[in-house]
This record gives structure tokens, C-alpha cells and sequence, in this order.
């Protein structure tokens, strides 16, 4: 009897509104407590409610004008679509998946990218090598003074040698070197990923800038005589953190690539498929600075001897070759 | 003539459309940069407590001597920041605690589930196009023209991209194929057809004829409704008398438009709006299931010319 009295959208409403309230309380269950920690019945209660409210939202736009109701549709049902569109997956399981699979095959994938990378940081370092043995004066150009800690075609031959085997590194402030040295090539790091979407241009030359720095750095003890030994020093952490570097500049080419060479797509969609293995790129660098920097910080100082050195520095550079070899490739 | 015509159109309003694999389209506000950038003043406050603090523990262990706390204050900051913004959006489903606090988050601009590459991207990029300015910010100097230019110049670059889109997205969120939304907040009122009954039963409520009521549309309906929602909200004494000036003379106006012959006792003013709305958004409800939707007044005027 009462029903004759109320208009068509009125009963529409007075039909569905207890669903719309269950679902409200489900929604805010699952904001708060998360989906993992709902019983099955409200998971599976708020999918089902969900879509009723979809529909609901639907037929509400076509068939009532009451502001109220098509304001509170919409907002539950967004609501709920965010808390059913959740993310499902553990950070675990996430952490895991990366570096079991997905982070030596996106390297694999991208080879000829990283391979380019570390062409750019060896041709500069080439580069770098045969100009100081042109003209040490070079080496200014090439080495912020920052960076240098001091060293230059300038200094004695006992100074560079006391930078590499250092007994006490704390009284001279070496730990402060070390650090700053690290965010110095973190920071490279992060601009020649980063840069490299602006086709490429600036991750080539930055990495051909450091591998020019590096050159003269080398050249420079090699005149000296120290050659070997600077090897031993830079092979620590350097194997690892140039490694890094041209991995980086290997995931800035990549995004390069997509907006210079879209292929079919067009260049949004190609920068982000691009991205996918990119990012992986990213990530792994970051990791290996991040060894790299415990390497630098205690490894180096702590280790004085050559050989061991030489072991230690290109001991993990195989593990790391190994990981983006033989990781997740399926059995078969 | 163009931009007056455009402007009509599409009124600024930022209202993203997002689409639902249901395919029922939901539209959800875009949150603007103003919340966004408060929203990242929050989270960067956060992050630089949390290096503070482990900054402070390592000063009071002796742990290393004052001249590396300096530069590995800055490792530590850079350290908790990538993971905390990708792990917590990652967690609290596109929030950060900023995000959270602003209400804010964060949705897949293809109305899909977000994924965990997208948000690692966004925030990978946060750290070039947010951070990375920001520290160059203070290498701003006249001394080196060039490399300063080039760093205002990107500066200025990573704060447009975002003005330049209607979905307010940074060059992070382009790649990761994101946008940022205000979270609706669902607050069901009550309806007032319903309301309408409970008060005439005890009268003979006001009736209308259909002619009576082809004069508005649904704006005005949805107009009138905020003003009769209004009048339930708790009356303060000075306001209460503009109230009634106001509704006085809208029940004044609508008789006259309509055409309605007797007139309206002051004390049934409400009554009387409350009965035009029921009957009003009956017919429009009813005219709109017959495929004639009225959005205004201007809907006759619109029928003349076609």
C-alpha cells in the first residue's frame, strides 16, 4: 500500500539501500583492517556488493534526479572499486619475484642497452687515458677537484700512493671521502637513468664524461708506476659501482630509445613499455651501489692487501654476472 | 568565439573520468597541485625525522666521527625516502602517509588495479623530477650562468609538465600511467520525496499540472533540492530571517513562472516548495525515462530551434 505512494526512483532507492549500507560497512572494513584479514564471506560479500552498486550507479543515472543519491552512488561505488582493485600481492612474494625472476631477465632482455652503457663508460675511459698521456693538464679538466681528494699529475708519488693502501683511514678523513664519493656516484646514477629520456643525449655523455674522469685517474698512476695498485684500489668497489653506473645509463638508453624509435606505438606507449624493464634496471643499480658502498666504506679500508683486493673486487662482480646469467631461467 | 565556445564545454572543473573493468564509468576529482605538494611536504617531513632520528643514535654511539655524519645523513635520508614512498603506496593501496592525511591517493589511469612497477616508477621518478631540482634549487648561483639556466630551466620544466595536462600528471605519472584523485567520501542524505510524506498526511498537499511543471529543468530541480536540504540543518536566528525572505520570494517566483493561480499562505511556503519538488522532479524523472532529458530551463528554447 505504501509503495503506490512514493515516485519510481524513491522505491528504487528504498529497495537497494540496505545493500548500499552492507556494502559501505565493507568497504571501510576493508580500508582499514585490509583484504588479506577479512573473513571469505565479506570478501566475497563485498565483490558481489560491489557489483550491485555498479549497477545500481548505472540505472540511477538514467532514471533518478535526486542529487543526493547520485553524489553517494558514486562516491561508494568509486570507494569500493579502489578497495576491490587493491593491490593483492605480499611485499614478499614481491621482493621475492624481483630478484628470482624478473630482475636477471629484465638484463637479459636488455643486453645490447647495458652493453652500450658500458661502451660509453670504456670509450671514455680510452678517451681519458691516451689525453693525459697527451697532456696531464688534462686531468683537471676531466676531475672536479672535489673528486680528486687532493690528487693530481702535481702531487708526489708517496701522497698517491699513501690515498690507495690507507692504515688509519679515519684520522685523515678517508670514511668522508668514501661517503662522499659514493653520493657523488649515486647521483650520477640517478641523472643518467633519469636524463636518458631526453633521447638519450645526456646519459651517453655523462657516462662518457665519468669514464673520461676515470681514464685520467688511472693514467695518472700508471705514470707513476702505481698502475697495478690503483687497479687493486678502484676493483673493490669499482667493479660493482661502474658496473652499476653503465647499468643505469643501460636503463636511460632504453627510455631514449622508446621516444627517439616508437616503432608502431606511439611514444607515450612506447616510453612506457619501455619502462617496464627500465625501472627493473634502475632498481638493480641502485642495489649494486648500494653494495658497493659497503665495499668502499669497510672492505677497502679494512683490506690493504693487493691480490686480495683484486679477488674481492672481481669476486663480486662474477656473483653479480652470475645472478643476471643463470637467474630465473625456468627448469626445463 | 573559440575560447568562449570551449570554455562553455568543458568547465574546469578537473573532474576525471575513470573506467572500471564493470564498465560503468566513475567520475572521481583530480586532486590539484596545491594538496599534492602538501601531501609531499607531509611525507618529506616524515622521511626527515625518521634519518634524523637514526642520525641522532649514531652521533650518540660514537659510531663515526662528525665529519662523515654530515654525508651520511644525506646516504640515510636518500636511503629511507625510495623505499618508504614505494612500500607505502605499495601497502596502503596509492597512499603515502601525506596522501593519507590530505586524503588523496593514488589510481591507475586505465581504471585498472594499480601494479607494483607503476608505482615503483612514479616514484623512481619522484627522485629526478621532484628531488633532484630541489637540491639544485640551492646551486642557483650567477657565477656559472650555464649550468644554472640549465638547472632553472628543468626546474621549471618538471613544475609545468603537470599544469599542462587535465589529469595533473607529473612526468612520473605519465610513465607509469597514474593520476592522483581526491577520495570521495560516501554520505548518504535523506531523500526528500520521502520526507514530504511523513508532513502531508495530515493536509491536503499542493497539487500541479503537467503544463505547470515543463518549465524547469534538472539543474533547477538539484538547485531547489540544496535549498530544502538546507532548511533541515540547525537555524541560527539571524540567518532563519533571510531564510525566509529568500524562500518567500523563490515560492513568489516559481508561482509566477508556473502560472500557479492561488496564492500561498507565508506559513506554507515550505510546504509548498517541498510538494513542487516531488511533483517537479516526478515529471522530469518520468520525461527523462522517455529519452527527454531536461537539463535546465533553456530546454524549450532548445526544443524551438531544433
Amino acid at each position: 500500500m505504501e509503495q503506490y505512494d512514493l515516485m519510481r526512483s524513491a522505491r528504487f532507492r528504498k529497495e537497494r539501500e540496505p545493500e548500499w549500507r552492507r556494502l559501505e560497512a565493507l568497504v571501510s572494513e576493508a580500508e582499514t583492517r585490509g583484504l588479506h584479514n577479512m573473513d571469505f564471506k565479506a570478501a566475497r560479500d563485498l565483490a558481489a556488493y560491489y557489483r550491485q552498486a555498479t549497477t545500481s550507479l548505472a540505472i540511477a543515472r538514467e532514471i533518478t534526479l535526486d542529487k543526493a543519491l547520485l553524489e553517494y552512488l558514486e562516491a561508494l561505488t568509486a570507494r569500493a572499486y579502489l578497495s576491490v582493485y587493491a593491490p593483492q600481492e605480499r611485499i614478499g612474494s614481491l621482493i621475492r619475484r624481483f630478484f628470482l625472476t624478473s630482475a636477471p631477465q629484465a638484463m637479459r632482455r636488455s643486453w645490447l642497452f647495458i652493453l652500450l652503457g658500458f661502451l660509453c663508460m670504456g670509450l671514455g675511459a680510452l678517451t681519458g687515458f691516451m689525453l693525459y698521456f697527451e697532456n696531464p693538464a688534462w686531468f683537471h679538466v676531466f676531475i672536479p677537484p672535489e673528486l680528486a681528494n687532493g690528487r693530481g699529475p702535481a702531487s708526489t708519488t708517496d701522497y698517491l700512493q699513501s690515498v690507495i693502501y690507507q692504515q688509519d683511514p679515519d684520522s685523515t678523513g678517508l670514511g668522508a671521502f668514501a661517503t662522499f664519493l659514493f653520493s657523488h656516484n649515486t647521483r650520477i646514477a640517478i641523472f643518467v637513468f633519469g636524463l636518458g629520456v631526453f633521447l638519450c643525449v645526456p646519459s651517453v655523455l655523462l657516462t662518457f664524461f665519468n669514464g673520461l674522469g676515470l681514464g685520467a685517474l688511472y693514467a695518472l698512476y700508471v705514470d707513476r708506476g702505481l698502475g697495478i695498485d690503483i687497479g687493486g684500489w678502484l676493483s673493490v668497489h669499482g667493479v660493482t659501482e661502474l658496473s652499476a653506473i653503465c647499468i643505469a645509463c643501460g636503463g636511460g638508453l632504453q627510455l631514449g630509445s622508446a621516444i627517439l624509435f616508437p616503432g608502431d606505438r606511439t611514444r607515450i606507449a612506447a616510453l612506457q613499455l619501455a619502462g617496464h624493464d627500465a625501472v627493473k634496471l634502475a632498481v638493480v643499480a641502485s642495489i649494486m651501489l648500494l653494495v658497493a658502498a659497503f665495499l668502499e666504506g669497510f672492505a677497502r679500508q679494512l683490506l690493504q692487501d693487493l691480490s686480495g683486493r683484486y679477488i674481492l673486487g672481481w669476486g663480486v662482480g662474477l656473483i653479480w654476472l652470475a645472478w643476471f646469467i643463470l637467474g630465473g631461467r625456468s627448469r626445463r | 568565439m573559440i575560447f568562449r565556445r570551449r570554455k562553455k564545454k568543458e568547465p574546469r572543473a578537473l573532474a576525471g573520468e575513470l573506467m572500471p573493468p564493470e564498465g560503468v564509468p566513475l567520475k572521481l576529482r583530480i586532486a590539484g597541485i596545491g594538496v599534492r605538494i602538501a601531501a609531499q611536504i607531509t611525507d618529506v617531513a616524515i622521511t626527515l625525522v625518521a634519518s634524523g632520528s637514526i642520525l641522532i643514535l649514531f652521533a650518540a654511539l660514537r659510531f663515526t666521527d662528525p665529519q662523515t655524519l654530515l654525508a651520511i645523513g644525506a646516504l640515510l635520508f636518500f636511503l629511507i625516502r625510495i623505499p618508504y614512498y614505494v612500500f607505502s603506496e605499495l601497502v596502503w593501496n596509492g597512499q603515502t602517509l601525506g596522501k593519507r592525511l590530505m586524503k588523496i591517493k593514488v589510481v591507475s589511469h586505465d581504471g585498472g588495479s594499480l601494479t607494483t612497477h607503476a608505482l615503483v616508477l612514479r616514484n623512481l621518478m619522484k627522485e629526478a623530477e621532484i628531488f633532484l631540482p630541489a637540491t639544485l634549487l640551492f646551486t642557483l648561483n650567477s657565477a656559472t650562468p650555464v649550468a644554472s639556466g640549465v638547472a632553472f630551466g628543468w626546474i621549471v620544466i618538471g613544475l609545468l609538465v603537470p599544469l599542462m595536462n587535465r589529469h595533473r600528471r607529473r612526468l612520473g605519472d605519465l610513465m607509469a600511467g597514474t593520476h592522483v584523485i581526491h577520495l570521495p567520501v560516501p554520505v548518504l542524505l535523506k531523500d526528500l520525496a520521502n520526507e514530504m510524506r511523513v508532513q502531508t498526511e495530515k493536509r491536503k498537499p499542493y497539487a500541479f499540472l503537467s503544463h505547470q511543471l515543463d518549465h524547469y529543468g534538472a539543474f533547477e530541480l538539484q538547485t531547489l533540492e540544496d535549498l530544502l536540504r538546507a532548511q533541515n540543518s540547525p537555524p541560527v536566528a539571524k540567518r532563519n530571517r533571510n531564510q525566509q525572505a529568500t524562500i518567500a520570494a523563490l515560492v513568489e517566483t516559481i508561482r509566477k513562472k508556473i502560472k500557479y493561480a492561488d496564492t500561498v499562505p507565508s506559513k506554507d511556503n515550505l510546504l509548498f516548495l517541498r510538494a513542487f519538488y516531488n511533483a517537479q522532479r516526478q515529471h522530469l524523472e518520468q520525461r527523462q525515462l522517455f529519452g527527454d532529458r531536461r537539463k535546465n530551463k533553456h530546454h524549450v528554447m532548445e526544443d524551438d530551434i531544433s
